[in-house]
């Protein structure tokens, strides 16, 4: 039992390594194909990332209200459940109840898939995610890769969104979004390219493993921050919030949205911000590695604080206006991705 | 002489970060002030002694009834028309100068105090009630004279004060 345990929290990755090889046999025991069970096992996988998607929206909302109340004085939720934890449980009743209106004008398809697309774009995230030694869906050779350009989805259900809402302000904020998610994902690539450097591998797992025990952090600190500033961009947060910027646009491409279809982008913008965080805790924090405690509590733990740094910057500064938000990227984080990537492609040669 | 443009840069680029800095502190450490919120049900306030309530007209303890003389001056003030007033008439069919009803209509009041203000005997006052919501649209119009409202506590002698008075007003 003690063993299991041990397995369950520090080794977990080859806890289900037995698993799998426990599935297979007793798959071909019975006949049938690698394949089928192959898909069978990625299933629960899939049922694990749903359910840690729902309780991390639940417990990251209600965290950043929490925050927000604090940073003004306020005390934020605390009526539902013990500090106000199950507020987002019912808001989600809430707008599970509420009708779902879609405007005559609109694009029906497109308007229904929208939601979905951003969701689902978010949701693949979660196959390269090293929650743990070993503990990561598909630990993809260009894994990296995967993630960038997965993370660049959303961005198509968001214009679509915007698009097929039939208005004005929601298309603006679709376009918005996508100028914006094009012009900050090439400093961010850049960045995690000198990253990709510095450990030698495309692969999650490897990047974790080549870091120091303290972290790319230190040895990249300006890549760091570029990456922090452009993945926050990405998320369409704050000071960078265009797509939505509620006192030009009303609400951005959510205007037209209600109900369950404006609940799901709200879950993946949610879940976005977590991702943001796990990503630059895999790349720059050391991901799982940390002492004593379990390789998962380590990880949450550093990507929930990245988590409220961008939280803190959101509730601090103002939203930049559109042309400086694209200077600022253009002008001034593209030429300092370029020289980290210069000094540390020298520095890798050198050194 | 100005300084040459690189280091004016510089400098600029410089004290915005810094600004930035200082921005992230304030927030940072409000987070661990007071929070300034009354958790309303549990907590209330003091309120002041001019808050602004609904209307009632007090029963004045020296007279032993309230101090309305049905002038009307309340009634033409009132912005819209939230008081109504029927003057009491004597055994001889002439009319007194009191009120037989003062329906004051909460449904439409705006707490102006306008009423209160114009007042040459002090008769009304703002009271400090203002949990004021119900669901029966007739429990809005209240007859204030019929009321036989008693002010008490602080408001009650600040009320009497003024025409009790020391002959200034209160």
């Amino acid at each position: 039992m003690e063993t299991f345990l041990y397995k369950l929290f520090y080794d977990t990755g080859a806890l289900i390594d037995g698993w799998h090889a426990a599935a297979n046999a007793a798959g071909a025991a019975r006949g049938w194909p690698p394949l089928v069970v192959d898909i069978l096992f990625q299933l629960g996988w899939a049922v694990a990332a749903a359910l840690f998607l729902a309780l991390n929206a639940l417990f990251i909302i209600w965290f950043e209200r929490k925050v927000a109340a604090k940073m003004q004085l306020r005390r934020g939720p605390n009526r539902v459940g013990p500090f106000g934890l199950l507020q987002t449980l019912a808001d989600t009743g809430k707008l599970l109840i509420k009708e779902d209106i879609i405007p005559t004008a609109a694009d029906r398809p497109v308007f229904r898939a929208a939601p979905f697309v951003v969701l689902a774009a978010t949701v693949l995230l979660f196959v390269v995610l090293p929650f743990g030694k070993g503990l990561i869906p598909a630990d993809l050779n260009i894994g990296v890769v995967y993630f960038l350009a997965i993370s660049g989805i959303s961005v198509i259900g968001i214009l679509s969104g915007g698009w097929a809402s039939n208005n004005k302000y929601s298309l603006m904020g679709g376009m918005r979004s996508a100028a914006q998610i094009v012009s900050y994902e090439v400093p961010g690539v850049l960045v995690v390219l000198s990253v990709a450097m510095l450990a030698g591998s495309l692969k999650m797992g490897d990047i974790v493993r080549a870091q120091p025990s303290y972290g790319y952090a230190l040895l990249q600190p300006v890549g760091f921050i570029l990456f922090l500033i452009a993945s926050n961009a990405e998320i369409n947060r704050g000071p960078f919030d265009l797509p939505e910027a509620d006192s030009e646009l009303v609400s951005g491409f959510v205007t037209e949205y209600s109900a369950m279809r404006f609940a799901f982008f709200f879950l993946a913008e949610y879940t976005n911000l977590f991702l943001a965080g796990a990503f630059a805790t895999t790349l720059f924090l050391g991901g799982w590695r940390g002492p004593l405690l379990p390789p998962v509590v380590w990880f949450l733990l550093k990507s929930y604080i990245v988590v409220f740094v961008l939280i803190w910057i959101r509730w601090t500064f103002p939203r930049l206006r559109v042309d400086h938000l694209m200077e600022f990227s253009w002008k001034v984080l593209l030429p300092l991705a370029l020289l980290n990537l210069l000094v540390t492609a020298v520095l890798v040669k050198v050194l | 002489m100005q300084a040459p443009l690189a280091p004016r840069g510089i400098a600029l680029v410089l004290s915005g970060l810094a600004s930035l800095g200082k921005g992230l502190w304030i927030t940072f450490s409000a987070m661990f002030r007071k929070s300034i919120t009354v958790s309303y049900p549990e907590k209330r306030v003091v309120l002041p002694l001019r808050f602004r309530g609904r209307l009632v007209m007090p029963i004045d303890p020296d007279k032993g009834d309230n101090r309305c003389t049905a002038c009307m001056r309340c009634v033409k003030v009132c912005p819209n028309h939230s008081i109504d007033i029927d003057k009491a008439s004597g055994p001889d069919g002439k009319p007194l100068s009191k009120p037989a009803s003062y329906r004051y209509n909460l449904g439409t009041c705006i707490f102006c105090n306008l009423c209160v203000e114009t007042c040459p005997f002090f008769a009304i006052v703002m009271s400090d009630e203002h949990e004021l919501a119900t669901a029966d649209p007739s429990r809005l119009v209240i007859d204030l004279a019929a009321e036989k409202y008693r002010l008490q506590g602080k408001k009650g002698s600040w009320w009497q004060k003024k025409f009790r008075g020391t002959g200034e007003e209160a």
